[in-house]
């Protein structure tokens, strides 16, 4: 059955290539596609996750309504320290985060200034990568500022001038002080450059007067998928007055992003195999037609119904395996190369406005290739069934007549 | 205001302090002390000049010390009631037109003061230059009859002074004929200038002092003082949230 399937696909080669050739590209199309928007979409994940940042965050249960420094939080206290240095913890980090605005002699403009643990914050959030120019913050303590590449260019300043910050203390008096320029990072996204000015977390909590508190503290584990496992215990240990969210609730954003992307792959996957199987049944029932007179003869040599049913569907089934093996190794061959990243800086500036950066690294997941094999599979066999139908329903006698 | 009112009411105390060569700081400590425990009154045009405008407004102001100001717009109509009242640092904003009280946020302390080109800042912030710059004397040199002194602030590191320096010129008799405000990279950012000096209110001051842009130089503003009476008897009441919406006087 299997020898006299094959040779069946290889008597007429022009048909088979040609099905193997749309199987092929319908396969690569698939996970070639779903690799690169799995790629945005964890790029965009990330992002979003080194921005917020960490995965988890613990913040006053006013703060996300009114992000002002009257809504921080003490620092850590043993429970919770405790609970921060469990196995499941990555990094965490605390940070003052205020809205200040900043001086330069010849424009000023609204920043997000935060104070920050410069050796945590690099573990959760911030790269060493992105500054361009000077060094990043040293210690706690460090008074001196890193700015983004862009507002530098704004505040026409540079490394080592001075600017000042200017902000309001939690009695909303006006709280400012000069700070030298340090550092100058260069962000993914450009907005971000403009908005975040880093500096030593106890130098702000000076300046602002408040203590020991801050306004947030973020944690970050192993995989963004897996938060609710270990958030809850976090939670408990940050007690009732505070709240502790995962990164899925801080930002609904990315967290329909990654709902609506899991979905899209089936769909897309789906599309492409629509397109594909009317290729597939056409070229099968094309088979079929031509054959009438051959499927005759062999069922006047005493071949069954379902025999020759099963003989068409092995076909198919030979004609989407090798297709198949074509289409992923095609796939895997071009991904890899492509791991690096796709330079699509031309159409940057839509891309950040989804929040994804200009270099997109595709990112091949079994499970999508899976789910691509399964429905090509599935759905091959399905489409092939028709016309494997209805050769087995053919009469002998008039089947050999037919010339 | 205070720093505009310093240069008006900077003024003469003794020929004899300044015999020999003075302390840079203590100039400038002297000639803020002058007027800073005093009060004063004051009518003043300010006229702000662009290239393809010009517009003047009439304000009254009160000071008291260096810390406490109140000003009030009393011309032209459109404006009239508009009021800026300055304490210990903060600063209010009242607008009879939304009858409502705006305290001026850290974010628009740099924004213009009525579209003039004193910033908020400017206005409200003065005295902060004895304490947050070192002072050297640079030079002193004879004009018109008088010891004028050139005197370098620099800010200090932590100080919440953008400019890279300012140079200051004082006369012998404390009237500031200059101020110059310069950039990170010594590039000579904006002026204020006295434009004309005269006796008012029983002291020699600046009468007309403008504030200039030095990239753009048709685009300037310029107080002219009126009338200006120095050491009068001012009610606490004066400077408060209350009298700044509904004036008492």
């Amino acid at each position: 059955m299997l020898t006299l399937a094959w040779r069946n696909l290889w008597r007429n080669h022009r048909r088979t290539v040609i099905m193997l050739a749309a199987i092929t590209v319908g396969v690569w199309a698939m996970i070639f596609m779903t690799a690169l928007m799995r790629g945005m979409v964890d790029d965009m994940l990330h992002n979003g996750i080194r921005n917020l940042p960490g995965e988890v965050q613990i913040h006053n249960r006013a703060y996300r309504d009114d992000p002002s420094i009257n809504n921080s939080i003490p620092a850590p206290d043993k429970n919770l320290l405790k609970a921060l240095q469990s196995d499941t913890v990555k990094a965490w980090t605390q940070r003052v985060r205020v809205p200040a605005v900043i001086s330069s002699e010849r424009d000023s403009r609204g920043v997000t200034l935060l104070g920050v643990e410069p050796q945590s914050e690099v573990k959760i959030g911030f790269s060493l990568d992105s500054i361009s120019e000077g060094r990043f913050l040293s210690d706690n303590n460090d008074d001196g500022l890193v700015i983004g590449a862009r507002l530098a260019e704004r505040l026409e300043t540079r490394l080592g001038k001075r600017v000042v910050i200017m902000s309001q203390d939690p009695k909303n008096n006006i709280a400012e002080r000069g700070f030298r320029i340090i550092g100058i990072y260069k962000a993914k996204l450009a907005s971000l450059e403009e908005r975040y000015v880093y500096t030593g977390l106890e130098t702000v909590q000076t300046l602002l007067k408040m203590k020991n508190r801050v306004s947030e503290i973020a944690i970050t584990g192993e995989d963004y998928r897996n938060v609710s496992s270990w958030y809850p215990a976090i939670e408990k240990a940050a007690g009732k007055n505070m709240q502790t969210l995962p990164w899925y609730q801080i930002d609904t954003y990315l967290s329909s992003m990654l709902k609506m992307m899991d979905g899209f792959v089936l769909v897309w996957i789906i599309v492409v195999f629509l397109a594909l199987s009317f290729g597939l049944v056409n070229t099968l029932v094309m088979a079929v037609f031509e054959r009438v007179h051959e499927i005759g003869l062999m069922q006047a040599l005493g071949m069954r119904p379902s025999m020759i049913l099963y003989q068409i569907l092995l076909e198919s089934l030979l004609l989407l395996i090798i297709g198949l093996l074509a289409g992923n190794v095609l796939a895997i061959g071009t991904v890899i190369p492509l791991q690096d990243g796709i330079d699509i800086s031309a159409v940057a500036e839509g891309m950040e406005m989804m929040g994804s950066s200009s270099i997109l690294y595709p990112a091949l997941k079994l499970n999508d290739m899976l789910l691509a094999n399964t429905v090509v599979i599935f759905l091959g066999v399905l489409t092939s069934i028709l016309p494997a139908w209805r050769a087995a329903r053919f009469d002998p006698v008039e089947a050999l007549g037919k010339e | 205001m205070q720093r505009f009112i310093a240069v008006l009411t900077v003024c003469l105390v003794s020929p004899l302090a300044l015999a020999t060569t003075p302390e840079p700081r203590d100039l400038i400590i002297q000639a803020m002390n002058h007027w800073r425990g005093t009060t004063s009154y004051s009518e003043i045009t300010m006229t702000i000049h662009r290239p393809d405008w010009q517009r003047s407004m009439s304000m009254v102001c009160w000071t008291r010390g260096d810390k406490t100001t109140l000003v009030r717009i009393t011309e032209p109509k459109k404006d009239a009631g508009n009021g800026t009242l300055t304490k210990d640092n903060n600063m209010w904003t009242f607008s009879p037109k939304i009858n409502r009280i705006i305290k001026v946020p850290s974010s628009m302390m740099n924004q213009s003061w009525m579209g003039s080109d004193f910033s908020n800042k400017d206005i409200s912030k003065s005295t902060d230059i004895v304490d947050q710059y070192d002072h050297t004397l640079l030079e002193t040199r004879q004009q018109d009859g008088h010891m004028v002194y050139l005197i370098q602030s620099v800010p200090h590191e932590d100080a919440a002074i953008v400019w890279g320096k300012e140079i200051l010129v004082i006369r012998d008799d404390y009237v500031l004929l200059e101020q110059q405000f310069w950039d990170q990279d010594g590039i000579l950012v904006k002026t204020m200038k006295a434009r004309e000096i005269k006796m008012m209110g029983g002291r020699t001051v600046a009468s007309i002092v403008r504030m200039s842009k030095q990239e753009t130089a048709e685009e300037w503003t310029e107080m002219s003082v009126q009338k200006i009476q120095f050491n009068i008897n001012i009610d606490d009441s004066l400077f408060t949230l209350s009298n700044l919406r509904n004036p008492r006087q």
